[in-house]
């Protein structure tokens, strides 16, 4: 499922914030030190959060796994909800960017939804903790996480209102002003639990009944099966 | 008055003051004198009834979706078209909602921040739902075909829609949206024009009962 356009492009595997520089002396440039802590931070937040959930996770877990001190955190963040805040953001920025190339690929929107979910289940499920980072923990997290979770969900909502176009009166008129809404909802609904689950293994499983579930609107039960299933 | 009905009566004036104070601030920064000065009992009492903010939160969230479901249940279990107990039961649903806005919010939206246990109760109650659901693949054209997930997806949706209005503080909007939630639902199942049809059928409906306002 990787998306064969990047190899031409230097995209690197992984967001760089969270990514790790190696602890220890390495003579680089003060301003690429510091923005390297701050990352060192926000994968550390992520690693202190998998290990003990937002709740349980104190400055000093994340420093420890950041391996910088904690007047370094403090020169970054004022607190564990900022670095979470910071921590979030940049793994949904990155979730979104690989939901948006994937369906900016395909020509069709059928096809387009179809690749767009895959990208966004291959992610959550090839990072398990940051699964959980951005939608679970970050629910409990208070409510500028809360706020932002919510923001991120409703972005989905164009995706599928592009699937609008060129349809029939008839298709129009089965459509309400909410569908999209409740067809992401109902999606994140079924991706989320089973990360709360600890369940990540059953996401990539997930590709063909959250395309038809969410195509039939659009195309009817027929149709969408049969886009779910293509390999 | 038996000491029982005041024992009762004040865990209910708790876990009402505790959804209040909740829905306005966020459970996390509620306090138990928060609590007990909205119900006007002592901190005492509140120690009689609960062994902490969390046990309490649980027990709202455990009085709402019962009372809620109860409602969904006597609604739609009188009804033998599958269609219309799916509606009967939303829109028992959303009016729940609209008449116990604070109440609602504690079990959809606040019992989803409150920690594993709220969101393990929340995860149950919706299973009582999707039963009510799986029933639409015995009258489904296709119903053995439907994705095994579907249930899940469609209470998914709904409970999004109604949790944004939460959110927003719109919670009195949601029961105009229920024509909208019912072909949501029904789509699935019986495809997009049937569901249109039984779904505007209801709301031209003249009530009968009492329990039909003009949606146009």
């Amino acid at each position: 499922m990787r998306d064969p356009v990047d190899q031409s492009v230097e995209a690197p595997e992984f967001p760089p914030e969270l990514a790790r520089l190696p602890p220890g002396r390495h003579g680089l440039p003060r301003e690429f030190v510091a923005h390297n802590q701050r990352e060192r931070l926000i994968a550390g937040l992520a690693e202190a959060v998998a290990e003990n959930g937002y709740t349980g996770t104190t400055i000093a877990h994340i420093t420890r796994h950041a391996a910088v001190s904690r007047r370094t955190f403090y020169e970054h963040f004022s607190s564990k909800d900022e670095c979470f805040v910071a921590a979030y953001d940049s793994v949904m920025a990155e979730l979104r960017k690989r939901v948006g190339e994937a369906f900016d690929q395909e020509d069709k929107w059928p096809q387009a939804i179809r690749a767009g979910i895959a990208a966004m289940l291959d992610f959550l499920s090839s990072e398990p903790h940051l699964a959980r980072l951005s939608m679970v923990e970050a629910l409990v997290a208070g409510p500028v996480v809360v706020e932002r979770y919510d923001a991120a969900i409703q972005g989905l909502v164009p995706y599928f209102q592009a699937g609008r176009e060129g349809r029939s009166e008839e298709v129009l008129a089965g459509l309400s002003p909410t569908t999209e809404e409740a067809l992401v909802g109902g999606m994140v609904s079924l991706v989320s639990r089973r990360i709360f689950a600890n369940r990540t293994e059953e996401l990539e499983g997930l590709l063909p009944d959250l395309v038809e579930f969410t195509l039939t609107p659009y195309l009817g039960s027929t149709e969408a099966a049969k886009v779910a299933r293509q390999s | 008055m038996s000491r029982g009905f005041i024992v009762s009566h004040q865990r209910a004036r708790i876990i009402a003051a505790l959804a209040q104070e909740a829905s306005e601030k966020g459970f996390h920064a509620v306090t138990v004198a928060d609590i007990v000065g909205r119900a006007g009992v002592g901190r005492n009492t509140f120690y009689e009834n609960f062994g902490s903010k969390e046990e309490c939160f649980l027990a709202a969230q455990e009085f709402a979706m019962s009372t809620a479901l109860e409602r969904v249940v006597d609604a739609a279990g009188e009804l033998d078209d599958w269609s219309r107990r799916i509606e009967a039961g939303l829109a028992a649903f959303l009016r729940y909602v609209v008449e116990e806005p604070a109440l609602a919010r504690t079990c959809m939206v606040e019992a989803l921040m409150a920690g594993p246990s709220s969101v393990r109760f929340y995860e149950e109650s919706l299973q009582a739902f999707v039963s009510l659901f799986k029933l639409g693949r015995d009258v489904s054209p296709h119903g053995e075909d439907l994705p095994e997930t579907l249930e899940e997806a469609v209470l998914g949706g709904v409970f999004w829609i109604v949790y944004q209005r939460l959110v927003m503080g719109d919670a009195e909007t949601i029961e105009a949206m229920l024509p909208e939630i019912v072909e949501f639902a029904l789509t699935p199942y019986l495809g997009a024009e049937d569901a249109r049809r039984i779904a505007a059928e209801r709301n031209g409906e003249v009530g009968s009962d009492g329990d039909q306002t003009d949606r146009g």
